[in-house]
């Protein structure tokens, strides 16, 4: 059985070995090696066209890597697509919700394909956005809710499924500072509460120590430049400063205008 | 609307006192023809709606399942969408004349010439809306590995009302001008015979006692398909513009 390198004694929830993905003569994945355990939540970084949504996808299984090995729960995405229902949950950039549902119906619609009795679908569903801090909301439409209520709907959508991975794309850049952090420590708690192994794909700094266990920096080319555990930096303010420029230094950016391009965002 | 009938019927009643009774009559004598007809040949009216909600229903459906497979089964679109291109470029009138040698039934004439001419506005309207579909809706969708049915069960048809009920509401008053025309040429039933039976016994009033018949038809199943619009889209948002 294999293990996660940063965890032993737990299996990986995914596993990228070797990994090379081109699109003609472009590398946008290059020999990419990393694993996530069971309960981990990582933050993979990097600049535009380092290569973090081809990785998203190759783990998504909408793209099957030219050589190197991509498992997700002990299945290869692209080639067992179907195996990995309910086992896995992408919250999006956008929150790509259905216009023509309420929140719950949009909150319940995976719970429906994994086929679940409407009923059944309906009370987990209306659970998982209490959960959200949306009870209340359940009956209104998309047109009717902020952005940040939205985006709530569409992380009940991804945990109401039950699911072994959560992977959050951009999840949380779209929204304003205040609300983007309220939204990041709401997701932190439920997932480290229900144990959910989550990969965090971002370009924001604050995301990645906010909410990783551990980060993976990916340099240009889709490799890894650098990989580190936040776990101790998360008490010492020293430490958080100190990796904060670690990882500043890793993407090729000054820490300073980082965080002034994070607050102007 | 009320000042523009009023004008009208100021129009007609001062053309009347000029001319012959069988170019303009009065609109008294119209009304009288209203309430005959009501009273005496109500049936031909039935006739025609029945015809026209059939064409219609058969063209919705069938214009579905085209514009369905137009936009999802690639090997297929180039064929139906060659036949269905070709179908719009068909003159109502000569449909009309070749049911007319084609088939003996009446009825069978008037469903098949209203389905040729309705049947490509659904096809090529909900092709449209596939094509239109959200990639970013589908991408989320089959995240949670929907099979095809749940995609086109919970994305691609409630996707796709809008689409069916707008080409509907823009259809219909076309749908009525169309089943007339069949009538008149193809059957001795429904309001399109029998407008055609008061023009040779030069009966003006019945004429314009069967159009006014059409146009309140018009008006009933266009307020039909907006109040099922509101029904069906009340989760859309009113846009406004200042």
């Amino acid at each position: 059985m294999t293990v996660s390198a940063h965890n032993p004694g737990l299996p990986p929830i995914i596993e990228l070995n070797s990994v090379i993905k081109e699109f003609g003569s472009y590398r946008a994945v290059d020999k990419l090696s990393f694993t996530v355990a069971k309960g981990e939540i990582v933050a993979l970084l990097g600049r535009t066209g380092a290569g973090k949504t081809t990785v998203l996808n190759l783990i998504m299984g909408t793209l099957a890597p030219d050589s190197g090995r991509v498992m997700v729960a002990g299945f290869d995405p692209f080639r067992q697509f179907s195996a990995l229902k309910g086992k896995l949950a992408v919250s999006f950039q956008t929150d790509r919700l259905l216009p023509w549902r309420t929140a719950v119906e949009n909150a319940e619609l995976g719970l429906l394909i994994q086929g679940k009795p409407k009923d059944q679908a309906r009370t987990i569903a209306s659970g998982w956005l209490a959960r959200v801090n949306l009870a209340g909301a359940e009956n209104k439409y998309t047109h009717e809710l902020s952005g940040g209520m939205r985006q709530r709907v569409s992380l009940a959508r991804a945990l109401a499924v039950d699911p072994e991975l959560v992977l959050l794309d951009e999840s949380f850049s779209q929204l304003d500072h205040v609300t983007s952090h309220e939204l990041r420590q709401d997701f932190c708690a439920v997932a480290r509460e229900y144990g959910k192994t989550c990969l965090l794909v971002t370009h924001r700094l604050d995301d990645a120590i906010e909410m990783a266990d551990r980060v993976i920096v990916l340099g240009p080319g889709g490799h890894v430049k650098l990989e580190l555990s936040l776990r101790e930096a998360a008490t010492d303010e020293t430490v958080v400063g100190r990796t904060r420029s670690q990882i500043a230094a890793a993407l090729g950016e000054d820490t300073g205008k980082q965080q002034q391009n994070e607050r102007e965002e | 609307m009320v000042v523009v009938v009023i004008c009208l019927l100021g129009a007609m009643e001062v053309s009347s006192w000029y001319v012959a009774e069988y170019i303009m009559p009065s609109p008294l004598k119209v009304a009288r023809a209203i309430v005959a007809l009501a009273t005496t040949d109500y049936t031909h009216v039935l006739i025609t709606l029945g015809r026209l909600c059939l064409a219609m229903l058969f063209a919705m459906t069938a214009g579905i399942i085209l514009g369905l497979v137009m936009g999802l089964f690639g090997v297929l679109r180039s064929f139906i969408k060659a036949l269905v291109v070709i179908d719009t470029g068909i003159p109502a009138l000569s449909w009309i004349l070749l049911a007319v040698f084609w088939f003996k039934n009446p009825e069978v004439r008037i469903f098949f010439i209203l389905a040729m001419i309705l049947l490509p506005f659904y096809a090529l309207t909900i092709y449209d809306g596939i094509r239109g579909l959200p990639r970013d809706l589908l991408d989320m969708i089959e995240s949670f590995r929907a099979n095809r049915t749940q995609v086109l069960r919970y994305l691609i048809i409630p996707h796709l009302v809008p689409y069916v009920l707008t080409t509907t509401k823009a259809v219909v008053g076309y749908a009525i001008r169309m089943v007339i025309f069949a009538e008149l040429v193809a059957s001795a039933v429904g309001v399109g015979s029998r407008m055609g039976l008061a023009q040779s016994t030069f009966r003006m009033d019945q004429v314009l006692a069967w159009t006014f018949f059409l146009i309140v038809l018009n008006i009933s199943l266009q307020a039909i398909v907006a109040g099922i619009e509101k029904l069906g889209l009340h989760w859309r948002p009113e846009a406004t513009v200042r």
